[in-house]
């Protein structure tokens, strides 16, 4: 059993090493998804945040301060690099589409583990450099920001990152079936754009929108870690948050190996 | 001069038709792309919505006004997926499996031939939706003048060759770069900016994106055109940018194309 464990260690070690390496290798490329982009989010929701502040003139909104919403949106965009599953998803689509899955499915692995590692592996130098930015910029402005709570605000994105790969796999199983599904990808990323309070914190929504949003486990990808970061929510918040993330991983997981033990079965390994 | 015009004008029916039939081919996708837009409309209204429970007002305008603003870019934004988008999209992942070569080796303009051999005809489902909303934002205005709709006969196609022009400057930079899919992901942040209506930004990046990075021109002007009274010299600035940024994404290809290797050979 501990022998298992750890050559299934190393393996996906490996895997997550891959995907750094793979991606480092193109460093324009990996600079400009990791600092770039969300610095320019960043940008253009601090420049509403203030307009909005200007246009109610106001102090607070929901109880919250300018400065807590100039939060919100810087640490928002950062978050929001980790949680979404662009590239992965399209690679594994790919795999499909094209037949390349011969290759994996034949190896003493399972397609979900290896994509997973690398996706973890990606999505783990994608924190450590892009944090980087919003733990300096919140302490040079001196924006509301409790910084003993960013660990656990990060494994809770984590933790929601195995939920997104998990739907990816789903998405997948899809992709045996039908061969152009590159755009589910999208729809389903622009959902949980909404879903995750990316582009505004999902406190303000009115409701019952509100009370739905929080208990859905997408909440768990932006709003609940940044949220909490920025002291919107507590604890017991987060934990409900946990929560949510697990009955969907159960539940999906559930899902996605019964139908990808029917979609491997009619798969005829040729490319779907 | 009009017989290269018509050759070319065919030529785009007959990659156009091509497009269509290709599309209904793999109907789950033609459909989930019309859905794909449907939830980034939806992002974009919720979004403005929830902010206008909290404010009466964002930049100048209140959220009917604000409503128009995304009308007019959902228009702007399907007519530009519908003609332009798939092209440059796949520009980086033609370069590099050297599909590329199979254009330059065409008789026709290869700028022609990377912008507009595909289109995307599954958007038209989304223009009509976009049309929609902006006669729905139109009504709840009351007062409105509709001889203004006029303007935009002249002002859309000015910011889709805006849109084009920026975007294709991205999109060539994967001949340079070979590798650039995230260079096309920064396209999307900068093409964000001009999401929102210009007169949310501080002066300066006001100025900024009216003319550097003209991405304010995209969907700013034409909604100033329908709810804001005539200022000429604003209405006429994207008449003067449009041959400017035409010639400049002309010269940058030429530029890009220096550094082509052909991948396939």
């Amino acid at each position: 059993m501990k022998k298992s464990f750890a050559v299934f260690w190393k393996r996906n070690l490996a895997f997550a090493k891959l995907a750094i390496v793979s991606n480092l290798e193109y460093r324009l490329n990996y600079f400009v998804d990791v600092i770039v982009q969300p610095v320019l989010t960043t940008g253009i929701e601090i420049l509403l945040w203030f307009a909005v502040f200007k246009g109610a003139n106001v102090q607070t909104i929901n109880g919250f301060g300018r400065e807590y919403y100039l939060s919100y949106a810087l640490w928002a965009a950062f978050f929001a690099r980790i949680a979404t599953s662009w590239m992965y998803e399209f690679r594994m689509i790919e795999e499909i589409s094209s037949g390349t899955i011969n290759s994996l499915i034949v190896r003493p692995m399972s397609f979900y583990e290896y994509y997973l590692s690398q996706l973890l592996g990606y999505k783990f130098i994608t924190t450590i450099i892009s944090l980087i930015i919003p733990l300096i910029a919140a302490h040079y402005f001196n924006l509301p920001t409790i910084y003993s709570r960013v660990p656990l605000a990060v494994v809770l994105c984590f933790y929601y990152l195995i939920l997104v790969h998990t739907i990816s796999f789903l998405v997948c199983c899809v992709a045996f079936h039908l061969t152009k599904i590159s755009s589910f990808t999208v729809a389903k990323n622009l959902l949980f754009w909404i879903l995750m309070g990316e582009l505004f914190p999902l406190d303000l929504t009115p409701e019952p929108y509100k009370s739905i949003l929080l208990k859905l486990p997408f909440a768990g990808g932006v709003f609940l870690p940044v949220g909490y970061i920025t002291n919107r929510i507590g604890l017991n918040e987060m934990i409900t948050g946990f929560i949510s993330v697990t009955i969907s991983l159960v539940v999906l997981n559930a899902l996605a190996s019964v139908l990808w033990k029917k979609s491997l079965a009619t798969y005829a390994g040729t490319g779907a | 001069m009009f017989l290269t015009l018509k050759k070319y004008l065919s030529l785009y029916k007959a990659m156009f038709k091509a497009s269509f039939i290709s599309d209904l081919e793999y109907r789950a996708n033609f459909f989930t792309r019309i859905m794909t837009d449907i939830f980034w409309y939806i992002a974009q209204i919720v979004t403005f919505e929830v902010l206008y429970t909290h404010t009466q007002k964002i930049g100048d305008w209140n959220l009917k006004q604000m409503r128009v603003f995304l009308g007019l870019l959902f228009i702007i934004d399907a007519l530009y997926m519908i003609i332009i988008h798939e092209n440059l999209e796949n520009m980086s992942e033609k370069v590099r499996k050297g599909d590329l070569d199979l254009l330059l080796a065409k008789p026709v303009n290869s700028q022609f031939m990377v912008t507009l051999q595909k289109a995307n005809t599954a958007i038209i489902g989304n223009l009509i939706l976009g049309l929609s909303w902006l006669i729905y934002s139109l009504n709840g205005l009351g007062d409105f003048n509709y001889l203004r709709l006029f303007w935009l006969m002249l002002l859309i196609p000015c910011s889709l060759v805006v849109i084009y022009s920026m975007r294709f400057i991205f999109s060539a930079s994967a001949v340079i770069f070979t590798r650039s899919e995230n260079l096309q992901f920064l396209w999307w942040q900068v093409y964000r900016i001009g999401m929102r209506p210009d007169s949310m930004y501080f002066p300066w990046f006001k100025w900024i994106i009216l003319t550097i990075i003209p991405v304010g021109v995209i969907v700013s002007i034409p909604a100033r055109a329908l709810l804001n009274p005539p200022d000429y010299l604003i209405l006429l600035w994207p008449l003067c940018l449009v041959p400017i940024l035409l010639y400049a994404t002309h010269r940058f290809w030429n530029f890009a194309l220096k550094f082509y290797s052909s991948a396939s050979s």
